[in-house]
């Protein structure tokens, strides 16, 4: 293989037919070009719905109860189901291990007024966990704590945009703004990657929530967050034995699709990665069949190279040419052309990433790029193209009888 | 050197078969100078590509250097080719992209021998014939007769049993013709075997023995009179 006569044997024959092997190895090139950007593209998409999907805390889960749709122990259908503190205080005694972070959630819109501003927000009635599972950042201030919790303070934190709202350039930390007639004290001022929508809520303690607006212990709503650790399975088994249990405690039928309704991120995040590994596959399909249109175009090239020199090998062979060096130099040819130009096309292409790829700037894209293991696997794919594309006139150069080859012409 | 006994070959042709070679018997000794004669169809360039193991008999026995040749695959036939033949083509057959002395050294080259130790030994050969200043020159650039030269240094490269020439000066004229026969002659009296073929009674003439080959059997085997070589 590292023979020199063996090389210069090749390069002779490179040089003796450039612009066909330009055309070849353009072929290749070409290939492995579309190959690299459709894999960097999709990375792309990847990472911007990775990005986006940071909103919330991907190992987060959603309860919502809702009615009950079959009639079960003794209860008709259309049963509203109604989760109280007593559930929270539950999950948190029996799911010890599985469960990071948990809070409630009631939601409520209400109208808020600082001085002459008002403005229509919703309120979201939570116990301090839940800034770890919205991920939501504290801009100023402080988030809520366990003393407004057992306290029931009458405090709130306020999102970016209903301090922008309501007190424009005005420090907001510490004063009062009148929320549905009752007044609550700014303790923080919060911002969050998802959106603006995000930063139109205020945060309030459920505990005061409860007081306030209904007196009792009821709830909209439960957020968890499980143990990171989980693998994505874990993760489904575990929300898969919540539902279960809280089925029970409500007295909901087992097969009861409605009446409760768990939202596992892991499973929405499974789908993203699930469609961008279709999409992977696909770009992998594709580049791979516009690659193989090169390969054959080599394939066909040696084929014509080998006809062409069919009384060269019939000479080699009366010389004592064995077969396997007549199939080595036509396989080397072939190989050596296909990884050439088919490298020229890989950098070809990383350089366009490179160059392009920070200022595209769309909302499910980010930072296309390319992995070391797609260049191995580019690679691989590309000696192991040559030595396909070198195969068939290679096995045909060796069977080239002398005699016959003697006499072509 | 070369043994034959009740050689057949033939060819398929369509439905039909052509019986090429009917039963040859033939022994050439190590040393000896012979030319096989007979006019085109008469199986003498079959006989040759047998001989030379580019092509495989159908029926009786052939033994090269004492070896019988049987089963022979590609590999095998290549080995022994390299080994024990040389050949001179009329139509010369060099390698058009390389230059003369990388021609006479891709036997040495098949054989396994080093770059540097190729050249030395293709070099030695050129000189042999008198071609050491045309080392570096494509065959293109070469007349036919100084091919021809090439072609046989590059036979007698790897120190070969036997040379074997399939109408070696039939490319030539006739001043060129001779001096490419006095270099064979001059070969076989270094001891070489050497074994042509041809339809010219001039070139035969100058051989030590001839055969005459018609229709597929060999219709005379005479050792040429003394008198009537130069």
């Amino acid at each position: 293989m590292f023979d020199r006569d063996v090389w210069t044997e090749i390069f002779h024959s490179i040089k003796k037919n450039k612009l066909r092997t330009f055309l070849t190895g353009f072929s290749v090139a070409w290939g492995i070009f579309i190959l690299v950007l459709l894999l960097a593209s999709v990375n792309g998409m990847k990472n911007g719905f990775t990005s986006q999907f940071n909103d919330d805390a991907t190992n987060s889960i959603f309860i919502s109860p809702s009615v009950t749709t079959m009639p079960y122990d003794g209860f008709e259908a259309n049963r509203r189901i109604k989760f109280t503190n007593k559930d929270i205080e539950y999950i948190k005694g029996n799911f010890k291990e599985e469960v990071e972070f948990i809070t409630p959630r009631f939601r409520k819109g209400v109208s808020a007024k600082y001085k002459k501003e008002t403005g229509s927000y919703s309120v979201r009635a939570v116990s301090p966990s839940h800034q770890y599972i919205e991920k939501t950042l504290i801009q100023s201030g402080r988030f809520l704590n366990d003393n407004d919790i057992n306290s029931k303070l009458k405090v709130v934190v306020i999102g970016r945009k209903v301090k922008e709202d309501l007190f424009d350039d005005e420090d907001p930390l510490g004063k009062t703004i009148v929320v549905n007639n009752s007044t609550f004290r700014v303790v923080g001022v919060f911002t969050d990657e998802g959106n603006d929508r995000e930063e139109r809520y205020l945060y309030i303690p459920v505990t005061t929530m409860q007081r306030l607006y209904s007196n009792t212990d009821e709830i909209n709503q439960i957020l968890l967050t499980y143990n990171p650790t989980y693998s994505f399975a874990e993760a489904i088994s575990f929300s898969e034995t919540l539902e279960i249990v809280l089925k029970r405690r409500h007295r909901i039928h087992p097969d009861d699709q409605g009446a409760i309704f768990l939202n596992n991120n892991a499973e929405g995040f499974s789908d993203v990665t699930n469609f961008t590994n279709m999409l992977n596959y696909i770009s992998v399909g594709v580049g791979l069949l516009i690659l193989l249109a090169g390969i054959v175009g080599i394939g066909n090239i040696l084929v014509f190279i080998i006809k062409e020199r069919t009384k060269e090998i019939g000479i080699r062979k009366s010389l004592g040419a064995r077969p396997n060096q007549i199939i080595n130099l036509v396989l080397l040819e072939s190989v050596f052309i296909t990884t050439f130009s088919g490298f020229g096309g890989m950098l070809v292409a990383m350089g366009l990433i490179g160059l392009v790829g920070p200022s595209i700037k769309a909302p499910a894209f980010a930072d296309p790029s390319v992995e070391l293991s797609t260049i191995v696997t580019a690679t691989i794919i590309l000696v192991v193209s040559g030595v396909f594309a070198g195969l068939i006139p290679a096995i045909k150069a060796a069977r080239v009888r002398p005699i016959v080859a003697l006499n072509a012409d | 050197m070369i043994e034959i006994k009740k050689l057949h070959k033939s060819y398929p042709m369509g439905k039909d078969s052509l019986h090429v070679l009917k039963g040859l018997d033939l022994h050439i000794k190590e040393g000896e100078f012979v030319s096989i004669m007979g006019s085109s169809g008469s199986g003498k360039s079959t006989l040759l590509n047998i001989v030379g193991l580019l092509d495989i008999h159908d029926e009786g026995e052939y033994y090269l250097n004492g070896q019988l040749i049987e089963k022979l695959d590609e590999k095998k036939a290549a080995i022994l080719r390299n080994k024990f033949l040389g050949f001179v083509f009329q139509s010369f057959n060099l390698i058009t992209y390389k230059t003369a002395l990388e021609n006479v050294a891709l036997p040495l080259y098949y054989k396994g021998v080093g770059r540097k130790e190729r050249q030395e030994v293709a070099m030695e050969y050129l000189d042999k014939v008198e071609l050491k200043d045309w080392a570096n020159h494509l065959p293109s650039e070469l007349s036919g007769g100084q091919k021809q030269r090439v072609a046989i240094a590059r036979a007698l490269v790897t120190e070969p049993k036997v040379v074997l020439a399939d109408e070696p000066t039939g490319a030539l004229d006739s001043t060129t013709s001779h001096s490419v026969m006095e270099l064979l002659k001059e070969i076989n009296r270094e001891g070489m075997t050497v074994f042509v073929i041809t339809h010219e009674e001039e070139i035969a003439a100058e051989t030590d023995r001839i055969v005459r080959l018609k229709d597929g059997v060999i219709i005379s085997d005479e050792k040429v009179k003394k008198l009537e070589k130069a």
